[in-house]
């Protein structure tokens, strides 16, 4: 366990946002730093499957996390990752400066492009900047060199699981609470 | 309260970083709540008391921040019986608005014990009933595990209190995720999928009508051409229904003769028929021929060449006749919801025939004055042979082809 982990009170929950994420792990990560509290493990280019996660990946909240450096050919023995939208930059709430990048993907069973798709999903971070692009076109060139730049921090969560289960309430309202929130109470309103 | 500076030590936050507080809802019943209600002491005052009427959701932020990180949600302890001593409504009223429950409690389970339940509140600005949604969202928590009495369970307070200890609920206040403003919030949403469901849900009623009619204008616009040339000329009630209309080939104007109200409606039946200036087209006429051919163009008289033209046809006889009663073979075309919200395919000669099944008719039934100035509003407007955006009343739309749509 981390330091000062153990010491917190109960509810207290490894929780973290996109930029504490990125700021505080993938970067420090990146530049070979330790991490406080360094409990994100590192899986390097093995990729496994979403189930098989459970300890061996950091997990806070029902989700895992971990280090990988696996970033392209998203394959697996039972399936694949494919994005499921547009990569996001991710910025400081204080400066407004973007320090990485967040991409969703879903887990589908089978061969791509066939695959079904699965309630397992992945938030995958990397870091910005100019070394980013030499990062990857340094891996095709089949370069030994760990760029710091290859590094991504994934979060791995079922996302079914998320919204049948409690703490949906933080960020993210559960479907149930949307078509509540839709409805007035003792009136329902049609349009005009 | 000084209270929020126990995770601190010089200003430096204890908790390390990722780390936030952010209870389960098992932990927020079972373990705070239950302490709270049973005074006993909890270890670091993470949720304070707060009084509801006194704070505005904005201001909670300030009076239950935990740490010096950031968050997403705050939490604290209200007590119910402070609002009413009477009754079972709450007035969860401020200076600035208000709180509303909204949809029902849910049970909060722990394993598969029933532990308590859930209230979700929105608030809203300014007074009931006008008042305006905001994004705050309010989850309140109350212990209930179904039993008769919770006294046995929670203990008696040693403080010999007054105020009943089961009146105390614990809240999680939070702002409702607008996708729009991702650069705001310190945790972006996963993925366009709940952006989709949240965008689509948000709308509401009226997001779904929306679809509808933007749907219904899209199509229509790839027919612009052929319901341009269509005009349509409605008699008065005296009269029977004449369909003038020119086709793409034939600008000079047909006209054709519904048979009247009422009347047999034999092919050779021109007794009720005027004579001379029209030429008749009987309706049985169109159908027998768009039998034969199954392209259904009616080509010797270039009348009626698509479905957009037939569904204009049977629309104006659907509103102008209070009765339908007609012969077998002359069963209108089926009032299928997934038709009337699809005009029919924009290449005509693919279109198969289809099945002719019984319509189901209007459910008011006017009288035929009225639905000839009905029909006459009706034609105005290119798309509306539905009668949609005419009708002012909301049951416009319970009733008729898109009930089956309504949200």
């Amino acid at each position: 366990m981390g330091d000062g982990v153990a010491n917190l009170p109960p509810g207290f929950q490894f929780y973290p946002t996109d930029e504490e994420l990125i700021v505080h792990f993938l970067h420090r990560k990146a530049l070979l730093l330790p991490c406080h509290p360094d409990i994100i493990p590192d899986l390097g280019l093995y990729l496994y499957e979403p189930w098989e996660l459970q300890g061996k990946a950091w997990c806070g909240g029902s989700k895992w996390y971990f280090y990988s450096r696996r970033t392209v050919d998203r394959v697996t023995r039972s399936g694949y990752w494919e994005p499921v939208c547009q990569e996001e930059p991710v910025f400081t709430s204080s400066s407004r400066k973007q320090v990485g990048f967040k991409q969703c993907y879903a887990f589908h069973y089978g061969e791509s492009p066939h695959g079904i798709r699965t309630s397992w999903t992945i938030h995958e971070y990397r870091l910005s900047g100019g070394n980013s692009s030499t990062g990857r076109s340094s891996r095709r060139k089949g370069q030994k060199i760990i760029d710091p730049s290859t590094w991504v921090l994934c979060r791995v969560f079922d996302c079914d699981d998320e919204h049948g289960g409690d703490s949906s309430g933080g960020v993210e309202l559960s479907c149930l609470d949307e078509v509540f929130l839709s409805l007035d109470d003792d009136e329902v309103s049609f349009p005009s | 309260m000084s209270r929020g500076m126990n995770l601190s030590i010089n200003g430096q936050s204890q908790v390390p970083p990722g780390f936030r507080f952010h209870p389960t809802e098992e932990e927020l019943l079972h373990y705070y709540l239950r302490k709270k209600v049973a005074c006993e002491k909890i270890d670091l005052d993470v949720i304070r008391e707060v009084d509801l009427n006194k704070l505005e959701p904005w201001d909670i932020q300030e009076m239950c921040r935990i740490g010096s990180t950031p968050q997403t949600d705050w939490y604290f302890f209200s007590h119910k019986d402070r609002k009413y001593p009477t009754g079972t409504r709450m007035n969860r009223a401020t200076t600035a608005g208000f709180w509303k429950a909204t949809g029902r409690d849910k049970i909060i389970r722990s394993g598969s014990r029933r532990i308590g339940l859930r209230k979700t509140l929105v608030f809203y600005k300014g007074r009931a009933p006008h008042g305006q949604k905001s994004d705050w969202i309010m989850h309140e928590y109350r212990l209930d595990d179904g039993a008769a009495s919770n006294n046995e369970i929670i203990g008696v307070c040693p403080a010999g209190d007054a105020m009943s200890e089961e009146g105390w609920v614990v809240c999680r206040v939070f702002k409702k995720k607008n996708y729009v403003k991702t650069l705001d919030s310190p945790q972006s949403p996963s993925g366009s999928l709940a952006e989709a469901r949240l965008h689509s849900l948000s709308g509401g009623n009226s997001a779904i009508l929306n679809q509808i009619l933007s749907y219904m204008g899209r199509t229509c616009e790839s027919k612009s051409d052929l319901l341009d040339k269509l005009n349509v000329v409605v008699s008065d009630g005296a009269n029977l229904n004449k369909l003038s209309y020119q086709t793409k080939d034939n600008l000079s104007s047909r006209f054709t003769h519904l048979p009247r109200l009422g009347s047999s409606l034999g092919p050779n039946d021109h007794s009720n028929i005027k004579p001379s200036c029209y030429q008749y087209q009987p309706f049985d006429d169109v159908f027998l021929r768009a039998d034969e051919s199954p392209a259904f163009q009616v080509n010797q008289h270039g009348m009626i060449r698509d479905w957009a033209t037939l569904d204009r046809l049977v629309a104006s006889q659907l509103n102008g006749q209070a009765e339908v009663s007609l012969q077998k073979q002359q069963s209108y075309f089926v009032d299928d919801p997934s038709m009337s919200t699809s005009l029919p395919p924009h290449d005509d000669e693919k279109v198969p025939f289809p099945s002719q099944k019984r319509l189901t008719r209007p459910e008011s039934h006017h009288d035929r004055d009225h639905d000839h100035q009905q029909n006459l509003h009706m034609y105005g407007c290119d798309n509306d042979f539905w009668g949609i955006t005419t009708s002012t009343s909301p049951s416009s739309l319970s009733d008729g082809p898109l009930r089956y749509l309504s949200a």
